[in-house]
């Protein structure tokens, strides 16, 4: 038998709970809840929660952005990125968690999931150590 | 180089730079053990693709899961940490190769090891490739000639063909591997000698050795050493049948050389069972045969229209206890095209070579021997034959028929022969020469403690006196009515005046 991961589970979690008036909804969870203690997992709903999380915001196309500057971006720059962000990704909602890295020296970092598009100064002057000691 | 030009040069340098940026998929290294990271993210990311940690040490991407990568390190893994971030590549691991890697020692990556500098390359070949297909093989029919009398003799390899040397510790493999690529010299071929978990003080030995034969000029070693992690051992075979392609890819023909794929299929056990794939016969993983299979069949013969050029493969397989019936063995005898069988009784019996000629086979080298060759060996082959059978018999009794004795005389005679000293390699001519000297009966009257004393004589006698057979064979690789006639009368002269 297949063993059912955490993905699993919180996509059966989603799917039950879709569409559920707040009783019903009260009634599902207490469901789920029972269901992770009879099977010992609830020392996993930490992790579980992280993947429902991530599946409902995939559902609602509510796209979750780390961005990382060296100063604090301004409201005109935060709208650019989130407009950029959203014809790229094809999202409805961007969700901006901003990070101030002095380390970058300049420019911004953005992380989408595993995706990274770094435009920091920090990364171009690690590009240029890369091609100046390459080997000829 | 004074200070402005330096200070020129690096502002040229700058001025050429150009960030190139573009959207990266990383992961994050969850845990690291024993050259294994187990990296979260990654999503696109394709079966043996290269990643690279934040030190400069790349990875390979192996186990693909649900949401964790499990990835082997090439190289020094003490620096990677947990939570460090691993960068996709989009490429599948590949070697630098050029013209310049010949005469060179590398590692598993293509990086030179020698301490002779960099090796400039402008090219890069894949380390995995398919092999080539039905429609652009060819037949073997050309000879691979490693000077070894037995080999040529009795078991010829021909180019493209893949002949597995088995045996076990201390019978002389690696020796057989050696005189072949020392044989090699003038022959138009390109060597390549994988080492894979060896001691780094043999490799270095075995590099003095060719060197001092002259075969380092057409021949690079990749090594894999003891000390390195086994995934550079696992990659090491497929990076040097990668740099043969780069040569057969010119239409040249190729030797390499695995020493030793028991150790290589050790080493992927190891990796696999860090991976935690599942252990089955002998605790190796389930596509361990899938392992040697794609790679003995990169070795292959060409046609014309595809380029030509050929790869021959001489795996070796070191056996424990004679036990031929492992599973690694008998996983490699059964892909390649024959074995050439090395026994600890008949090395120390002083038999050395100590092929077992019983038990060795070519299954396609007979089609790429010489014509001469093919005449004298099938006598040979029949003649030992039948003193394997009588030998044991004759044991038991002294008094045995006239015809029974001169074949044991025979056989005694014709094992003497195919003695052979380490890093003598035997010309095709000669071996043609003795050979025929031996199966037409003219040894018979040399005592069997002299045979030596007469092979060499009787070479040094007809290269001076028989220099007209010796084009006939060179060139129509057969010799005429007239030729043989000659041959005749020539060691008919030598052994008259040898046995006075």
């Amino acid at each position: 038998m297949a063993t059912i991961s955490n993905n699993d589970i919180a996509q059966a979690i989603y799917l039950s709970s879709k569409d559920k008036s707040p009783h019903e909804l009260s009634l599902v969870l207490k469901d789920v809840v029972n269901f992770l203690h009879r099977k010992r997992l609830l020392n996993k709903s930490k992790d579980i929660l992280l993947k429902l999380n991530k599946i409902i915001n995939q559902e609602k196309g509510v796209l979750m952005v780390k961005v990382s500057s060296a100063q604090k971006l301004h409201g005109h720059e935060k709208e650019e990125i989130e407009h950029l962000l959203k014809k790229r990704y094809h999202a409805h909602e961007i969700l901006l968690e901003e990070h101030i890295d002095e380390k970058l020296f300049g420019g911004i970092r953005i992380e989408v999931e595993d995706e990274v598009i770094d435009l920091s100064l920090r990364n171009k002057i690690n590009k240029l150590q890369e091609h100046l000691t390459r080997k000829v | 180089m004074s200070h402005n030009h330096i200070v020129e040069n690096l502002r040229k340098e700058i001025e050429n730079f150009s960030a190139q940026i573009k959207a990266e998929k990383v992961g994050k290294v969850i845990e690291v053990f024993d050259g294994i990271a187990k990296v979260s993210g990654l999503s696109d990311i394709k079966s043996s693709e290269m990643v690279t940690f934040p030190n400069g040490e790349t990875g390979v991407a192996l186990n693909l899961e649900d949401d964790a990568v499990g990835v082997i390190i090439l190289g020094d893994f003490s620096k990677i940490r947990e939570g460090d971030e691993v960068k996709a590549t989009g490429k599948i691991l590949e070697i630098p190769v050029s013209d310049n890697i010949m005469g060179r020692v590398v590692n598993a990556l293509g990086m030179p090891v020698d301490g002779k500098g960099v090796v400039k390359t402008d090219k890069t070949y894949p380390i995995e490739k398919v092999a080539p297909g039905v429609v652009t093989r060819q037949g073997v029919d050309q000879p691979v000639a490693t000077g070894i009398k037995v080999i040529d003799a009795i078991i010829p390899i021909g180019r493209g063909q893949r002949e597995l040397i088995i045996g076990d510790r201390q019978t002389g493999k690696t020796a057989l591997a050696i005189d072949a690529i020392l044989n090699q010299k003038g022959q138009n071929m390109i060597c390549v000698y994988v080492s894979i978990g060896q001691k780094d003080s043999k490799l270095r030995k075995l590099q003095v050795r060719l060197e001092e034969g002259g075969a380092m000029n057409y021949t690079v070693i990749v090594s894999a050493g003891a000390s390195e992690t086994a995934a550079l051992s696992y990659i090491a075979p497929y990076a040097g049948v990668s740099i043969a392609e780069y040569f057969m890819d010119q239409g040249k023909d190729v030797l390499i050389i695995y020493d030793d794929l028991s150790k290589h299929a050790v080493a992927y056990r190891e990796i696999s069972l860090l991976l935690r794939r599942p252990p089955g016969r002998e605790a190796y993983p389930g596509d361990v045969f899938y392992l040697h299979s794609r790679l003995l069949e990169r070795a292959c013969r060409r046609n014309e229209k595809y380029g030509g050029g050929s790869i021959t493969a001489l795996p070796i397989i070191e056996t424990q206890a004679c036990d031929v019936s492992a599973y690694i063995p008998t996983n490699v005898i059964s892909i390649t095209d024959g074995q050439i069988f090395l026994e600890t009784d008949l090395f120390y019996k002083g038999i050395r070579p100590a092929v077992n000629v019983g038990l060795s086979v070519s299954r396609v080298g007979s089609s790429a021997q010489i014509k001469a060759m093919k005449k004298v060996a099938g006598t040979l082959k029949l003649d030992l034959a039948q003193y394997r059978e009588l030998e044991a018999f004759a044991q038991f009794g002294s008094d045995l028929d006239e015809s029974t004795k001169k074949q044991l005389e025979r056989g005694k005679r014709a094992v003497e022969v195919l003695k052979q000293p380490q890093y003598a390699p035997v010309k095709i001519e000669n071996q043609v020469v003795v050979l025929y000297a031996l199966v037409k009966g003219y040894m018979d009257t040399v005592p069997v403690e002299k045979i030596k004393e007469y092979e060499q004589g009787l070479i040094d006698y007809s290269e001076s006196h028989a220099k007209d057979f010796y084009k006939e064979i060179a060139e129509k690789k057969m010799w005429s009515d007239k030729g043989e006639e000659s041959l005749k009368k020539m060691i008919e002269d030598f052994t008259k005046s040898f046995n006075k």
